[in-house]
């Protein structure tokens, strides 16, 4: 009797393990920092999940700091450098492929893809020759012609690994930290983001100057020069994503975890059968973004002709936005995690920048206000948007659907960045202004419509956080 | 290179949808026959006609060349020009406005002088370099005028005053004068798109192609304004938040004539935004700003033969520097232009296209939560339909045991 219970007891403890809570785990114990069911071992990738970010976005900004130096060189207009470099990195076909490639173990697919990539990021410009991987012989290519195509290549690689690297970097957020602190990794995620493009536009000039000094000239020599040390930050993202690589495998090692391997076949025409809620995120990521990055890449003259700054303080009061995005993130993501109500907070952002927009188009008031607003609008959204992507989409689908969401904001961001130019030539700052509230308008639309729309369903997007982990554990409970 | 600049001078108070009905009028009352004109002299008079006053325009190219504005009460006013005394310069009266009675106020602006500053340290601010960098300017009376007959035009109530000087630098260059008359609302095409009523009038400079005397040369233009009772005596700035016509300019400059006490109405003004175009069809890269200095007055009448004949004697004279470019910008070069845009008094407004795009935008989110708050306050309400039967005794049911 004693023995079949044992049995009864060993077989329960087999079954449960994948419990992460469970403590009659495998025979042998793990310090806290090892076991990947831990709350510090959860941290120590979330450390690596950050720097891994952060050499790619550092790279990405590159020819906005450098934008002086890359129109001498290539001698072409400035908006043709801001369309078509912000153009071709959004290829978002391939974005949506790898999208729904990185499920399963094809999240490591991706990652393999993103060392590859990052090692064309290193050198997307031209350069004397260097021993090294398959792209290595484009660049001497490039080194000698000095061709401004050959930066476009570069970053088109670049364009095909960053933003792979995004949706395999949410879609593992998701696997390691669904139901826990994911609104918080959301914000940290977007604040290394933030910090890597802020640190970036504010050294590479004078990184620039350095190189020229010691070379001697400018030209695309130094320009090359400059360019490959910022690809040294994706060395180091090379490495926290071969750390990371090594992480994961453990933990589905130790975990038994099977990812995705419930037999649902993965197509590309999920994207179909998306819910319609789903469709609203889009609609709201899109309208909202739009309003927001081509505004700070056209707006240091606004402030200087509209409200009389010196460039200094115009450059200053534009990067604001960012500086206060990289602490407010992750405060602002806990608060999230703490309270839940994800579709107010998103409403909450979206009607701050709106406000922030109409501000800034219709008053004089000190800009440093809006801004901030702005600021900190741009920060609760990441937190309290993306994670939503995860309660309404079935797991098996979520690389998919974040791959989506990423391409269509980016081929949003393309072609409003290219219309913004225009209308900016052709009307002035009050029509760009009034276009911009116009698109934070149509995201103010989808939010509300999502609100209701999941209020009327009776589904669970804008749940509390205690309700939610109730409603977590009902199914886990359920699933067992 | 060339550097045009829009100038206009103007009624307010007549409201903006006035109409008037303009006439063009080259050389009033002259006999060619028994006065010949000398050449390059021309006098053009536009009469715009209202309800029941007149505003009469005077371009003149005899001296420097001037603007004058008369608004008279009445609707048969004319213009008498005594035409031998007038092309002598020396005798005042020579010009008039009958009935002088009805003459309710006049004002006249002048472009006396060209100046050019060779700018050693590119800071593009002429009041404070000394007097050695200013080369000898260009006197404006002493340029040879066009024909004005030759670029009238009767219907679109135009007109276009070209002159050069005798110097090497203007072997090639143009200063142009295009003067347009408007008898409605509306907006020119052309930046700086300045909105013009029945009340105004508009000047349009441009300094074409002429050869700078150093490497570092810019310009600034020199203006003096008479007003019968009270001249043009303050600049004011005033901020807007619409750029819509102007792609990044946000200021308008308005030189005004008015009683000391500033809450008394603007009786006339000349209005410019403060930016010039280096280019006759600028885009948006073209835009240089420019300033102006604090309006002094001056001495003695300008050197206008109009001024001279109408004006005369004791009248306040005031003038100001109209200065272009900036630090940083490119001096000017022989295929450089430059546009500097003055303009009309009446407030610009968003154009229908912005209010439209903002009532839509607000508007139907708040339809939307008015709707959505109703439909879920109805399925509030709706009674819930159970489920389950209560469980109670039906008739004919016995409960066994």
């Amino acid at each position: 009797m004693a023995e079949e219970r044992q049995k009864l007891l060993d077989e329960e403890g087999g079954i449960s393990s994948s419990d992460p809570r469970n403590e009659s785990g495998p025979v042998k114990p793990m310090s806290a920092l090892c076991d990947p069911r831990q709350l510090l071992h959860r941290i120590f990738v979330l450390l690596f999940m950050c720097f891994l970010g952060f050499g790619s976005y550092f790279c990405y900004d590159n020819p906005a700091a450098l934008q002086t130096q890359v129109i001498q060189i290539s001698e072409t207009k400035q908006c043709v450098v801001f369309g078509v470099l912000s153009a071709l990195t959004r290829n978002w076909l391939i974005r949506t492929s790898i999208g729904h490639e990185a499920q399963h173990i094809h999240v490591h697919a991706a990652l393999c893809l993103v060392l590859l990539a990052q090692r064309g990021a290193l050198f997307p410009g031209g350069l004397p020759a260097r021993q090294g991987l398959w792209n290595q012989v484009i660049v001497a290519v490039g080194a000698l012609l000095d061709l401004f195509w050959l930066m476009e290549i570069g970053r088109f690689v670049f364009g095909i690994g960053g933003e792979s690297l995004a949706v395999a970097q949410n879609t593992y957020a998701v696997n390691w930290f669904k139901g826990k602190e994911l609104n918080l990794v959301f914000g940290l995620q977007l604040s290394m983001a933030r910090l890597g493009s802020t640190v970036n536009m504010n050294i590479m000039g004078s990184v620039y100057n350095r190189v020229a000094d010691l070379v001697g000239l400018t030209g695309h020599t130094t320009l090359g020069v400059s360019l490959m040390i910022a690809g040294a930050t994706c060395i180091f993202s090379l490495v926290c994503a071969l750390v990371l690589g090594y992480l994961d495998k453990r933990a589905e090692r130790i975990l038994n975890k099977e990812q995705g391997g419930t037999g649902e076949v993965i197509k590309l025409t999920d994207v179909k059968d998306f819910p319609f809620p789903l469709w609203l995120i889009f609609i709201i990521c899109v309208g909202y973004y739009v309003a927001i990055f081509p505004f700070i890449g056209l707006g240091q003259v606004f402030f200087i002709e509209k409200f009389n700054f010196s460039p200094a303080e115009a450059r200053a009061i534009n990067s604001i936005v960012y500086i206060i995005s990289a602490p407010a993130s992750p405060v602002l993501g806990f608060m999230v995690d703490r309270i839940g109500k994800n579709v107010i907070w998103v409403l909450c952002a979206v009607v701050t920048t709106l406000i922030a927009h109409m501000m800034l188009a219709f008053t004089f008031w000190n800009p440093w206000i809006a801004m901030s607003l702005l600021g900190l609008s741009y920060s609760l959204l990441a937190c309290a948007l993306w994670p939503m992507v995860a309660f309404v989409v079935p797991e098996h689908q979520l690389g998919t659907a974040y791959g989506f969401m990423q391409s269509i904001q980016n081929l949003g961001l393309a072609l409003i960045s290219m219309a913004a130019g225009s209308i900016l030539d052709n009307k002035g700052y009050l029509f760009l202004e009034v276009f911009f509230s116009a698109c934070v308008c149509l995201a103010l639309i989808a939010v509300v419509m999502l609100y209701f729309v999941d209020c009327l369903r009776g589904g669970d997007l804008n749940l509390s956080a205690s309700a939610r982990a109730k409603l977590l554990k009902c199914s886990n409970s359920d699933s067992e | 290179m060339l550097l045009t600049v829009r100038f206009s001078s103007s009624f307010i108070g007549n409201g903006n949808n006035y109409r008037r009905n303009v006439s063009l009028e080259l050389n009033p009352g002259l006999n060619s026959l028994l006065t010949p004109l000398p050449p390059g002299v021309g006098l053009l008079h536009v009469r715009a006609l209202g309800k029941n006053n007149t505003l009469h325009y005077l371009l003149c190219s005899q001296g420097a060349p001037a603007l004058l504005l008369v608004h008279t009460s009445s609707i048969s006013s004319k213009v008498e020009v005594d035409w031998p005394a007038f092309l002598m310069q020396n005798t005042t009266g020579s010009l008039k406005v009958t009935p002088e009675s009805s003459v309710l106020y006049s004002n006249a602006l002048v472009f006396t002088r060209l100046w050019e500053y060779d700018d050693v340290n590119d800071t593009a601010d002429p009041e404070h370099l000394p007097p050695s960098s200013f080369f000898q300017p260009y006197e404006l009376q002493n340029f040879t005028w066009g024909d004005l007959n030759k670029t009238l035009d009767p219907t679109g109530h135009t007109a276009l005053l070209c002159g050069r000087d005798a110097s090497e630098s203007f072997s090639n260059g143009l200063l142009c004068l295009k003067f347009s008359a408007f008898d409605f609302e509306g907006r020119d095409q052309g930046w700086p798109s300045l909105l013009h009523n029945a009340n105004s009038s508009q000047l349009r400079m441009g300094l074409d192609v002429v050869a700078p005397r150093s490497n570092r040369s810019r310009f600034s233009l020199e203006l003096q304004a008479v007003g019968d009772s009270q001249p043009m005596s303050r600049v004011d700035m005033l901020r807007s938040i619409d750029d819509e016509y102007t792609p990044s300019i946000f200021k308008v400059s308005q030189w005004v004539s008015s009683p000391v006490n500033s809450t008394s109405p603007v009786l006339g003004y000349a209005q410019w935004k403060p930016v010039a175009y280096r280019r006759p069809s600028p885009v948006f890269e073209d835009a240089t700003p420019c300033r102006h200095s604090t309006p002094v007055p001056v001495a003695q009448l300008p050197p206008s033969g109009l001024v001279r004949a109408y004006f005369g004697g004791e009248h306040q004279t005031t003038g100001l520097n109209m200065t272009f470019s900036i630090t940083g910008d490119p001096f000017y070069n022989t295929t450089w232009t430059v546009l500097v845009g003055l303009g009309s008094p009446p407030v610009d407004l968003f154009s229908p296209l912005v209010l439209v795009i903002m009532v839509v935008g607000l508007g139907t989110p708040m339809l939307i939560i008015l709707l959505g708050g109703v439909c879920a306050c109805v399925r509030k309400n709706r009674p819930q339909t159970q489920v389950y039967e209560p469980i109670q005794a039906k008739p004919g049911y016995v409960s066994r045991l």
